[in-house]
């Protein structure tokens, strides 16, 4: 997927948050984080690493010990900056009280949005999340799916030229999911830019220009899939028999003994031409290796993942939580 | 302007969605229905749509009493003790989770992150809890403000001061509701720290109350033991002038002034052990929100109206309104130590005494203790981490 963006126009452009709870909670210990208008950026992280910190300093929901850097162009913290923005908090919790209708109009009004476009708005957005049906019923009566799908559409209700969705699929069956997921990439096509906190990897994968993994209060990486995944891309050779004798003398190249008298070789390279010479020697070697199967291999988000949380140094996952 | 009306728009939905407000709406009308099956007649005053009638020479159709009492059983007992009371336990209970719930996770994200400053969004907030009572005041109010005219054939609009007072006198506790509600997030915390408050301040002005009525009553006394004693020097230097003395007239003379004294000086002393114990109280609760004082102005100004309170009527005042020395000259100090006119004359003082104090001060001094806890409650919610 590629953004078309204005370089160095971001929709966020934090640096140098940190923030110390009561108790010395160290939860954010200087995150830099960019994210460019009209991407889906994805954010990711063991629990406790501080994402929802990061998502409540953005939202004013927290005050940051520090915190330098924009949202919107507008320093973070700018109270009417949040005018365009839209919010999903994890665990959102609407007024008991209120229809799903009232509740959109109520959010709408604090978020500033004038009285003869609330009405029109909420119809079409009901229409959007398929709620309209349920709309003048109490939001008590809700299962968790229908709260979620309210949810979205009140982040909406603003037209906001950013929304922050914290876990939006949380709860939310399959259909629902990919409802959601259609809503966000129309949100992309319409020029509107995307802050996705989520716990599943896959569907993050699935929509994300860029994404980034923070740990222990801190970004471990960012950037787009690919260019978190270059390094690792491969080529995966399979054989029939033991590797041959020059397997192994060049770093690019090694083998991997498999069970049936097969050999997996790993070639380190995301260029299609270079796997072609290692086919062509692979034949014209005496006796010749019979290729079982060839097939390009990139990391997924989950091997991502993992490599992050993973201390390269014992090979075991890093502590959950912020460090203290 | 669009955030503050959705606010109290929101408020509204969410106090009409509570039981108990419905609960006391059907009350105070009850309460209404009452009042206004109270009707005066050529002959008295009849009850419940005339199904008890009491014959009564000084309240009936046309006298003053009539309306002193009418206007004084919804100022003293409909007020003071449905509004300033049992609605006022209903409305602590009810609104007392608005807090809580709204600063509770999940729910404070979403409006916090709009476009509205924290400090703005807590007055609002605050202010559109005390929505409660002063929709309910409000309706209450117009029910016995057409009950007074009706029965009366006066429209007084004086009723309608219930409305600022009663929600005035609840804001004071509403304060202390919302900072514990803020701070702990419990409703059942701050109803009982709430509840807890109410029932201190009632004490302290209780006490306070109690202590400024033995005082006056001691200063009766001292004031009624120096004209006996006068009195009974002056008999002596008359008898002595006349005649000389027999020993047993002076010797019962002696006597007479020795009682005097002697309780008199015990009465110095009683007066003194108050004077201790009342200034340290009267600060406190100086310091602290007047309550009773608040819902006592509505009976003030009606009595600035009608000349005489129910209280008045109480004391046995219908007959022979009092003048300001009669009741000490009426009686000597032994008598007057446990007379009916005592108890009538330091009520009377007592009234005084609560009159002196002016509005301004019993409002704004409470508006004071609000204030302050208003700003730590803001405070906390301002530089919280939700």
């Amino acid at each position: 997927m590629t953004v078309a963006h204005a370089n160095g126009d971001f929709a966020i452009d934090l640096r140098n948050v940190e923030k110390m709870y009561r108790g010395k909670v160290h939860a954010l210990r200087g995150v830099a984080m960019r994210v460019h208008r009209g991407e889906i950026f994805g954010l990711l992280g063991p629990n406790g690493a501080g994402k929802s910190t990061l998502v409540k300093i953005m939202m004013t929901v927290v005050h940051p010990t520090r915190a330098e850097g924009t949202l919107l162009g507008r320093p973070v913290g700018h109270k009417p900056t949040l005018g365009k923005v839209g919010y999903l908090p994890e665990h959102h919790r609407f007024p008991r009280y209120l229809t799903g209708r009232q509740a959109l109009g109520f959010y709408a009004a604090l978020a500033k949005v004038p009285g003869p476009h609330r009405k029109a708005r909420a119809e079409a957005l009901l229409a959007t999340v398929g709620m309209t049906d349920w709309a003048n019923k109490k939001v008590s009566s809700y299962s968790k799916g229908m709260m979620q799908r309210i949810g979205i559409a009140q982040t909406l209700m603003n037209e906001p030229d950013l929304v922050v969705l914290d876990e939006p699929t949380d709860g939310v069956d399959p259909v629902g999911r990919r409802d959601i997921r259609d809503v966000l990439v129309k949100l992309k096509e319409q020029g509107k830019t995307v802050f996705l906190n989520s716990h599943l990897l896959s569907e993050l994968e699935m929509v994300c220009d860029r994404v980034a993994i923070m740990v222990q209060g801190q970004v471990s990486m960012q950037g787009t899939m690919h260019e978190l995944t270059v390094d690792s891309q491969r080529y995966e050779i399979t054989i029939d028999g033991a590797a041959p004798e020059w397997v192994g003398m060049d770093d690019s190249l090694r083998a991997e003994p498999l069970a049936n008298d097969q050999t997996k070789l790993v070639l380190r390279s995301a260029e299609p031409g270079a796997v072609q010479p290692l086919i062509d020697r692979l034949r014209l070697h005496s006796p010749p290796r019979t290729i079982i199967s060839i097939r390009p291999v990139r990391e997924t988000l989950e091997d991502l993942f993992m490599r992050a949380v993973t201390d390269p140094l014992t090979g075991r996952s890093l502590a959950p939580g912020a460090k203290h | 302007m669009t955030q503050a009306l959705a606010i109290f728009i929101d408020a509204y939905r969410e106090l009409n969605a509570r039981k108990l407000f419905w609960i006391t709406l059907a009350i105070s009308f009850l309460v209404v229905i009452v009042y206004g099956s109270i009707g005066f007649d050529e002959t008295g005053v009849s009850m419940m749509y005339g199904l008890w009638h009491v014959e009564s020479e000084f309240i009936r159709a046309g006298t003053p009493w009539a309306k002193v009492l009418y206007l004084g059983i919804f100022s003293e007992f409909i007020v003071g003790l449905w509004l300033a009371w049992a609605a006022t336990i209903l409305a602590i209970i009810s609104t007392t989770s608005i807090f809580p719930e709204f600063v509770a996770g999940g729910s404070i994200d979403l409006v916090l992150s709009k476009p509205i400053g924290r400090l703005r969004l807590f007055i609002t907030k605050y202010i559109s809890g005390l929505l409660f009572v002063l929709m309910q005041v409000t309706i209450f109010c117009v029910g016995v403000f057409l009950c007074v005219g009706l029965r009366m054939g006066e429209w007084r609009w004086m009723v309608f001061a219930a409305i600022p007072l009663v929600t005035v006198f609840f804001s004071y506790l509403y304060s202390v509701n919302v900072l514990v509600g803020t701070w702990s997030r419990s409703a059942l915390s701050a109803l009982l720290v709430t509840m807890l408050f109410w029932f201190s301040l009632f004490g302290m002005q209780l006490a306070e109350g109690l202590m400024t009525n033995f005082k006056i009553g001691a200063e009766l006394q001292i004031e009624a033991d120096e004209k006996s004693l006068q009195r009974i020097n002056a008999r002596m230097a008359e008898v002595s002038a006349a005649t000389q003395p027999s020993e047993a007239f002076k010797t019962r003379t002696s006597e007479q002034l020795d009682i005097v004294t002697q309780r008199k000086d015990k009465t110095h002393a009683a007066l003194a052990t108050l004077d201790r114990w009342h200034g340290p109280i009267g600060v406190i609760t100086d310091l602290l929100p007047k309550t009773d004082a608040t819902i006592g102005l509505l009976t003030r100004w009606f009595k600035e109206d009608e000349k005489y309170s129910i209280l008045a009527m109480v004391r046995g005042e219908m007959e022979s309104p009092p003048s300001e020395e009669a009741a000490v000259e009426a009686d000597d100090g032994e008598n007057f130590r446990s007379g009916r006119q005592r108890d009538a004359e330091v009520s009377r003082r007592m009234e005084k005494e609560t009159d002196a104090v002016s509005a301004w001060w019993i409002i704004g001094s409470s508006l004071g203790f609000e204030a302050v806890v208003f700003g730590l409650a803001a405070w906390i919610f301002c530089r919280r981490d939700f």
